[in-house]
């Protein structure tokens, strides 16, 4: 356990040792990321089993005293940080490997793989920060790597303008989290966890404080998770490469904010209203980004909303005081949406294509890859017995005796609209008849999906109601004060989820593979909904108008306040300068004669005041 | 009125007009001939004032040596005849402090009277100035000659005309 | 006993002083600037040689002084027309107010 320190050490070295090396290492920055990952994988996997063992641990050390304020750095394993350690340096690791394959072509592939270190380095440091300016600390690092990766195209125009706008709409999040850790600072004196929920729980904190708080950090996690109404940033960050999507924008970064609530839950715990508010954030994001994917067109940004919409559903359980629900999903989550990225890469790196209406039939081409995806696929639908549905399940029984029933039914349809829009991307993709050649993909990038493939399918079993409950019951040995809710669910709710799941399934299979139903019934029926959708709810109009326009507008009359009056003042004050150093130019003219003049009427003016005050008159 | 204030009146009349002449004539030349007649003044007032041997050396070096040195610059100088005037504006700002200033110190020495008075400054002056700068001041007596002859080699060389360098 | 007041000199000298210190600081021609300097360091003497006689501890001091300044004085002008000669070499000038710089 003292060596937890190595794991984000050592994809700090790969960075560094790949970004130093570059032009040497060149392709081979590829294997040494890899190791250096896989090393951090495994000194992962050994703290899980240690803190099975030996409970928590914390290591904390004065980084700087100023008067009466210290500030501490260290490391922490509770099992949320394990876990959360060992999903990060697993994608990241099977990511890295995945990489070799899909980037070789690339000529600046070390960077990419550097990027990939500094990413991993960022985010296992974060999910290890016990105290508030630590995680923030880090939580602004993979944001960099999340700018530098998107952007990693950046001679492309989009990859530009997406890697902005990710920056930029996570900031105004961030902004949010930083209030709210001075807020923190200011009300509890401490910036460490146990410090913070301690004075939380002794009341030091007023409960209106503790909402705005909770609410204020809670705006960060929105950012970062891309709930709405700060989302529209997800979607077009899938101009990065793509197994840059799989690792920061499926399974790990923007799982953070989910993360960042799931550590502060005690305080959201202590205030109702805060719970509401990510409750239905959570909820209406969940549906909101599900009926997106129903109409996108391109694979990537289906599975972006799917990342959006499940990222809502997790946010809903924690609202729901379901944490074992939500840090569940969370886990199921980032295997099989992994998979499903690392499985549209493995497509677009073969057919060179994204719009799913030109591709078709790959499944007789990509027979490993069409099958990986139909696992995550079915695992994401929540498919009996699949990871997806356990973790689904438990977030429906989490809503639904939390007596929050609205959000229960929009859950449900959610889970519907998840498995329709799924398959409709697979059966696109994969069924029919082929269009264009396409190549099966190298091992490098199988094997990664194939593990991930196996945990997509099989990790829904670490929680059931049926053979045990092993991650709650672990998770209940956190070191904060967290109310576990242990929620038996009623026995028709994973029936009836089921029972949608596979409606959505059957109804997609109905629409594109037998076409019983035409394509177009819901289009032909009901234009204007279909244009509403395909505009994503005209949300990014709408903040174009609003905000971008606005600030236009605001900056204009700004810009002219500074040509005319900042500067027009500048000018005369140089004017006023200007006058003065001519007239002192006229005074140092070189004539000796003006100067004892000068000298003379000082003289004049010394014995002038002795005479007025007196003198030696008196 | 007794004698010695007739002489003062007459020798202070001499020295301010040679004075005013010397600000007023504007030929260079006439300029330095009033100002011998204010040395010439100066000379008798210190004859009132008992001496004889300062006012001598009064005569000799100023009305004297410094006056043809001056004659001297001013053959040397081209002068145009008429000298130019300096403008009225600053005339005048000079001219009202210096105004200010004598005001100020005529009102501070117009009836300043230390009480006593040395009688014997007449008695063989010559002599006791003698006797004053070879015995106490016979040190700053030396440090003036080194003076003098200082300024004479420097007034040499920067008179000098500068042929080598011209030659260049 | 003279009947003559102090002040009749230092008023003297106070007049001689302030017409020097005019000329010094308005007359255009560099000579009559030297000969108003002269003027000024004329008006000291005058002061210096008075209070030789009426001042407190009166003593022949004061005249021994006044033939240091005149010393002084007449080095002062040596030099002072040398300087002058050597910059109307130079420029060509005499006039003040064309020589207002340290260098050619």
């Amino acid at each position: 356990m003292g060596y937890v320190w190595l794991i984000p050490v050592l994809p700090l070295l790969s960075f560094l040792i790949i970004l130093f090396t570059r032009p040497v290492i060149y392709k081979k920055a590829g294997i040494v990321g890899t190791l250096f990952s896989g090393a951090a994988f495994v000194g992962s996997l050994i703290v899980l089993f240690s803190h099975f063992q030996e409970g928590n641990y914390l290591v904390e050390a004065n980084w700087l005293s100023i008067d009466a304020i210290t500030l501490t750095v260290g490391f922490e394993v509770n099992p949320l940080n394990a876990l959360m350690l060992v999903i990060v340096t697993l994608v990241s690791f099977l990511v890295h490997m995945y990489s070799i394959g899909y980037m070789e072509d690339d000529e600046r592939i070390a960077t990419f793989f550097a990027y990939l270190g500094l990413f991993t380095f960022s985010m296992t440091a974060l999910v290890m920060s016990p105290n508030l300016l630590q995680i923030y600390f880090f939580w602004e690092l993979v944001g960099v790597c999340s700018f530098l990766l998107v952007g990693f195209y950046f001679y492309k125009p989009e990859a530009k303008a997406a890697a902005k706008k990710a920056f930029i709409v996570t900031r105004i999040g961030d902004v949010g989290l930083l209030v709210a850790i001075f807020l923190l600072y200011w009300q509890a004196g401490t910036l460490e966890l146990d410090g913070i929920f301690s004075a939380a729980e002794s009341g030091a904190i007023t409960p209106t404080m503790i909402t705005i708080i909770a609410i204020l950090i809670f705006v960060g996690a929105v950012g970062k998770s891309g709930q709405f109404p700060l989302h529209t940033w997800l979607p077009d960050a899938m101009e990065g490469p793509t197994p840059v999507s799989a690792l920061i924008h499926a399974a790990t970064m923007v799982a953070a904010g989910v993360y960042l609530v799931a550590v502060m839950f005690p305080l959201f715990l202590a205030s109702e209203a805060a719970m509401t508010t990510v409750a239905i954030t959570g909820g209406v994001t969940a549906i909101f980004a599900a009926t997106i994917a129903l109409v996108q067109n391109d694979i990537k940004r289906i599975l972006a909303y799917s990342t959006i919409s499940q990222l809502g559903y997790m946010m809903l359980a924690l609202g729901t005081a379901g944490y074992t629900a939500a840090v569940f999903h969370l886990t199921t989550h980032a295997f099989f949406k992994a998979l499903l990225f690392l499985a549209a890469g493995s497509v677009i790196h073969a057919a060179h294509e994204q719009n799913i209406l030109k591709l078709g039939g790959l499944g007789k081409k990509l027979k490993g890859t069409a099958l990986l995806f139909l696992l995550g696929s079915l695992a994401l639908s929540g498919f009996p017995l699949f990871s997806g549905f356990f973790s689904k399940d438990e977030i429906l029984a989490s809503a639904f005796s939390d007596e929050r029933y609205i959000l229960f039914g929009l859950a449900l349809f959610t889970a519907f609209l998840t498995s329709f829009y799924m398959f409709r991307l697979y059966f696109l993709v994969f069924a029919g008849e082929g269009k264009g050649g396409a190549k099966e993909s190298p091992r490098t990038m199988l094997i990664p999906m194939a593990v991930l493939a196996v945990l997509a399918v099989f990790s829904g079993f670490i929680q059931t109601h049926w053979f045990g409950t092993f991650l709650g019951d672990w998770l209940e040995t956190t070191p904060y004060p967290v109310i576990f809710s242990s929620v038996e669910a009623p026995l028709w709710i994973p029936i009836l989820a089921s029972a949608l799941s596979i409606g959505g399934i059957a109804l997609a299979w109905l629409m594109y593979v037998k076409q019983s139903v035409p394509h177009n019934w819901l289009y032909g029926s009901i234009k204007e909904v279909h244009q509403v959708l395909d505009r994503k709810y005209y949300i990014d109009e709408i903040y174009q108008g609003v905000f971008v326009k606005g600030l236009f507008v605001f900056s204009y009359f700004w810009s002219y306040f500074d040509r005319f009056i900042v500067e027009g003042t500048a000018a005369a004050m140089r004017g006023v300068v200007t006058q003065l150093g001519k007239t002192g130019v006229k005074v140092q003219s070189g004539q000796v004669q003006t100067y004892g003049a000068v000298a003379f009427s000082g003289l004049v003016i010394v014995l002038l005041v002795i005479a007025a005050l007196g003198g030696y008159f008196q | 009125m007794n004698g010695e204030l007739i002489v003062f009146v007459i020798l202070f009349l001499i020295t301010i007009s040679g004075a005013l002449f010397m600000l007023n004539l504007s030929k260079v030349v006439h300029m330095v001939m009033a100002l011998v007649l204010t040395f010439l003044g100066i000379a008798g007032l210190y004859v009132t004032l008992a001496a004889e041997f300062v006012a001598v050396v009064q005569i000799l070096i100023y009305s004297g040596a410094i006056t043809i040195i001056m004659l001297f610059g001013i053959m040397l100088t081209k002068h145009s005849d008429e000298e130019k005037k300096t403008s009225f504006a600053k005339k005048g700002i000079v001219l009202s402090g210096i105004a200010i200033f004598f005001l100020i110190m005529f009102s501070a020495i117009q009836n300043l009277s230390l009480g006593s008075q040395a009688t014997t400054l007449h008695e063989n002056n010559t002599e006791q100035i003698g006797i004053m700068l070879f015995t106490e001041y016979v040190i700053p007596f030396e440090l003036v000659s080194v003076v003098l002859l200082v300024a004479l080699v420097g007034a040499v060389i920067l008179a000098k005309r500068d042929d080598a360098k011209e030659g260049e | 006993m003279s009947s003559i007041p102090l002040s009749a000199y230092l008023v003297t000298a106070l007049l001689l002083f302030c017409m020097g210190l005019y000329g010094a600081l308005t007359k255009r021609n560099a000579v009559i600037v030297l000969i108003s300097i002269e003027l000024m360091l004329n008006a000291v003497n005058i002061n210096l040689v008075a209070f030789a006689k009426y001042g407190v501890g009166a003593s022949i001091r004061g005249q021994v002084f006044s033939l240091f300044t005149i010393t002084v004085a007449a080095a002062e002008a040596a030099v002072g027309l040398a300087i002058l000669i050597a910059l109307y070499r130079n420029r060509g000038t005499v006039n003040v107010d064309e020589m207002n710089t340290l260098k050619k």
